[in-house]
């Protein structure tokens, strides 16, 4: 267990900024898992999401002198995060992702929507731990484009606030709002059809 | 407000940051429009169930991999600091040694001069050295305190001056 000082950000930079091994071990134990998963959901490969997290301690390391503690450390890093993993994907041809626009709901002309609105939030509710659903959600989510994936995950699944998402990713609070009501439009589309399906079979 | 606007608006319904009189036609659309009520409870659950996803868990061969790599890069990037670190150090050192030695051959500028004066009579820590200076003596080393207070005379040096006569 690292030392309770080390939990507050500035006792922690300013180790690290001397040195202390004990602060890098506790830097590590405290970011390795975030930084590892939000690589893996925006690279979606074991792999590239290694060499980001890699990348992503070298940062810190080299940067550590920086931070000047007006954001919490752990915004700071995931930002970091999320631009090692942009500056990977830039190098690599864009895997086909679906078209985001199948899945939004569609209306009529005067605004109505166009077929029937199922209510299946009681038995998903239910499900709410099961494993299976769990796994068809996060494939959903993987087939979004980064675009959305990135704020859905820091917003939806990390539960960060919009304003801090839009820190992070450096896009303003309106468009963080709008890629994440189309991710979750996406999603609720999808979840849908998935147990529609489910009972037909 | 239609069923589309409706929709459009969730977001902004849920989290609280719509204003009063919007959320007011919104409220007057779903007590009427089944669709949108039902719209609504699944658009909701679909945020909630999202918080049970878990990120992706680092595979333990992986884990251990990574920490190895932090713990070589962090000592590699120490050492590199520390070795820029005692090359400072050592220009420093040279760089008070030729101070001291001018100082001895009465070769300062008028403004270095002018500082090792009133330093001399306004710092404890220096003014037994300067005055032993002064009267002749010649120290082997400088105290590494005193190496401070002489290094900041040369910062304090206005731009352009030649630190040393000729």
């Amino acid at each position: 267990m690292p030392a309770e000082r080390l939990l507050d950000d500035n006792v922690l930079l300013e180790e690290l900024r001397n040195g202390s091994s004990e602060a890098v071990e506790a830097l590590f134990e405290r970011f390795h898992g975030k930084i590892y998963g939000l690589a893996m959901s925006i690279l979606k490969n074991e792999s590239d999401a290694e060499e980001a997290s890699q990348d992503v301690f070298l940062t810190v390391f080299q940067k550590a002198h920086t931070f000047k503690g007006n954001s919490a450390l752990y915004s700071w890093i995931y930002r970091i995060c999320v631009n090692a993993c942009l500056m990977r994907l830039r190098g690599k041809r864009r895997q086909e992702t679906v078209s985001i626009e199948e899945f939004m709901p569609v209306f009529t002309e005067d605004g109505m929507h166009t077929s029937p609105v199922e209510d299946w939030s009681k038995e998903v509710e239910r499900k709410m731990l099961d494993k299976e659903l769990g796994q068809v959600i996060k494939k959903f989510t993987d087939d979004l484009s980064e675009k959305y994936r990135v704020v859905f995950v820091l917003s939806d699944v990390e539960g960060l606030s919009n304003e801090e998402t839009a820190q992070i990713l450096g896009l303003t609070v309106p468009a963080v709002k709008s890629r994440l009501h189309r991710a979750r439009l996406y999603l609720r589309e999808h979840l849908t059809r998935y147990l529609r399906e489910g009972k037909t079979e | 407000m239609n069923c589309k606007e409706l929709v459009y608006l969730l977001g902004d319904y849920l989290d609280g940051s719509m204003e009063e009189q919007l959320r007011t036609d919104l409220d007057d659309h779903l007590v009427m429009c089944d669709s949108c009520t039902k719209f609504l409870k699944t658009y909701d659950t679909t945020k909630l169930i999202c918080r049970q996803i878990r990120l992706t868990e680092i595979p333990e061969e992986f884990r251990e991999r990574l920490n190895s790599f932090v713990i070589q890069k962090s000592r590699e990037h120490h050492k590199g600091l520390e070795k820029y670190q005692k090359m400072a150090a050592e220009e420093q050192k040279r760089e008070v040694e030729n101070l001291l030695r001018a100082f001895r051959e009465q070769r300062l500028a008028p403004s270095l001069s002018l500082l090792f004066d009133t330093h001399r009579d306004r710092c404890e820590t220096c003014g037994g050295f300067l005055r032993y200076l002064n009267g002749g003596g010649e120290p082997k080393t400088c105290p590494e305190e005193i190496e401070e207070h002489f290094a900041e005379f040369l910062d304090a040096l206005p731009p352009g001056e030649e630190p040393y006569l000729s």
